[in-house]
């Protein structure tokens, strides 16, 4: 009657979520109450979605299409990333309200996951076990970019 | 946590904005105080319910059975604190209009002694004949006033209840529906505005967390002191008189005056040859007061809504006159919400760089939307 002792049934939506590499240890019911926390936004090819100085706010999923990511270099500017579905930017929005470090555009139109850094932070309190599964995810994210770094590999900038 | 970006407070501008939305908000809720109350009631009992309902959803529970489980134990306890009321009472044979008819005579006596003795000590009120003018005024008043008006009070009284019962309903579709109406609301935003938004909507609701749930601790922390006071100098059912003024007193100015008065009249009905339990009864009440004012407002209240004292004070008096108790009561949390819309609303509307990507987004909409139309 409860559904107590049901494990919920994975949507396309959850299974796209959980091909993530930031919920990819989350259980069927852990991911349900984080998809209820995410928000849905839908960009046009060349729309930005934040800008390079702006404060950040929330992690972004990419759920379909593509986005890039660049920054002032000189005079013009660089790419330093191109992401598919599956990819997540804007990390490090999760972890502090630091400015965003290089600015992303939608490639194609595009579909988003956004998850909000509130929603984060209230999650770690009320429901740690998540909160530690995707902090541990996002601990070992920003520990590849490092290494990436260190041994000269071309990485996706920390945003 | 405050989320909203640091940099700048509002201006003189937004400010005036964030006032006269206030006052326009208290006047609208003066005329839909029946709607109003019952909101207020909901989302009180949605911030004291939230949690427990959180919980049982992250063990599993259906979203509709934990809210269900949640408020049949609220109920439950609900009702055993009104039995238990009920069976503690010492003296049950009297009714409570009776009660309520022998602790006003009872307050009216400590009056009458009062003035009297304060004739004998000072000739001049004797020779205006103070004692003797009250009189007349409260035995009018009590006579004529009360039972001319009575019918009206409990009619308008019961004319509240359908209304009240809203508040279980309105708690429900909170607990049930909360999550989805801030998605669809962020939803409605557009793109270039959606993180700044997330930021409002999130303030907003931590600000009215903040503010409920301190008053409820404050409503807590008065109970429990003035209980005590009144248990120590020997007036009877201290907790529930400490819990009836503790919830008077979410009124300002004239909830404390009216929960002092109740003090009084049951200090002195408890004790009508010893008028000092009366005064020791007002002397604890004040001292609770400025406890109250000085020390757990600062400490629950205060700090949730983050306003300077001096808007505080003139937003209260600006409240009463408004929207008479209603708006000393409300004026504070709206003035909390209106402030964080208004604040967030100008840095929005002020900024070009947003304005700017949104006319592009719409652009770009525009011009995918009208791709085929032209051969």
């Amino acid at each position: 009657m409860f559904g107590l002792f049901k494990s919920p049934a994975l949507s396309p939506r959850l299974l796209r979520l959980k091909e993530s590499a930031l919920f990819a240890s989350l259980t069927p019911l852990e991911l349900k109450i984080v998809d209820g926390l995410m928000h849905e936004r839908r960009y046009q090819a060349d729309e930005i979605i934040f800008d390079e100085g702006e404060e950040g706010q929330a992690l972004y999923l990419v759920m379909s299409g593509r986005v890039i990511i660049s920054r002032v270099h000189g005079a013009g500017r660089e790419v330093v990333a191109e992401l598919s579905a599956g990819s997540f930017f804007g990390d490090l929005a999760l972890l502090d309200n630091s400015p965003r470090n290089a600015q992303t555009r939608a490639l194609d139109n595009c579909e988003l996951a956004v998850f909000f850094r509130a929603d984060f932070m209230g999650l770690m309190e009320t429901d740690p076990v998540i909160g530690y599964k995707i902090s541990l995810a996002l601990a070992r994210h920003i520990a590849r970019r490092l290494r990436d770094w260190m041994t000269g590999k071309p990485q996706i900038e920390a945003l | 946590m405050n989320l909203l970006p640091t940099q700048q407070r509002g201006g003189p501008v937004v400010w005036s904005g964030i006032i006269a939305a206030t006052c326009l908000l208290l006047f609208l809720l003066q005329h839909t105080l029946f709607l109003a109350v019952p909101f207020l009631l909901g989302i009180v009992l949605y911030y004291i319910l939230q949690p427990p309902m959180q919980r049982l959803t992250r063990m599993g529970f259906s979203q509709n059975a934990a809210i269900m489980l949640v408020g049949s134990v609220f109920v439950l306890l609900v009702a055993l604190a009104i039995l238990a009321a009920i069976f503690w009472n010492s003296t049950p044979t009297t009714s409570w209009q009776d009660k309520l008819g022998i602790y006003l005579a009872g307050g009216l006596e400590f009056v009458r002694g009062t003035l009297v003795s304060l004739e004998e000590q000072f000739p001049l009120l004797r020779q205006v004949q103070l004692a003797d003018t009250v009189n007349q005024r409260m035995s009018e008043f009590t006579g004529a006033y009360i039972q001319s008006h009575l019918t009206d009070i409990l009619v308008s009284m019961a004319a509240w209840l359908p209304s009240l019962l809203l508040a279980p309903f309105l708690t429900f579709f909170f607990l049930r529906d909360g999550l989805r109406f801030k998605k669809f609301l962020a939803r409605a935003v557009p793109n270039a505005f959606f993180e700044r938004t997330l930021c409002l909507l999130h303030e907003v609701d931590q600000t009215a967390h903040r503010y409920f749930r301190g008053l409820i601790r404050l409503t807590i922390l008065d109970t429990a002191v003035l209980a005590f006071g009144l248990w120590a100098i020997g007036v009877s059912s201290p907790l529930m008189l400490g819990l009836i003024a503790a919830v008077l007193a979410w009124v300002p100015y004239v909830g404390s005056i009216v929960g002092c008065m109740l003090v009084v009249m049951v200090a002195s009905t408890d004790a009508p040859a010893d008028p000092s339990v009366a005064y020791l009864a007002i002397g604890v009440f004040i001292c609770v007061r400025l406890l109250d004012d000085f020390v757990f407002m600062p400490l629950t209240l205060g700090r949730s809504l983050h306003i300077h004292p001096l808007i505080t004070v003139l937003m209260i008096f600006i409240g009463g006159s408004v929207a008479g108790v209603a708006g000393l009561m409300l004026v504070l949390p709206l003035l909390g919400v209106v402030m964080v819309i208004g604040e967030t609303l100008g840095r929005l509307i002020t900024d070009p760089r947003l304005r700017a990507r949104h006319r592009n987004a719409m652009q770009l909409r525009a011009r995918q939307a009208s791709q085929d139309l032209s051969t």
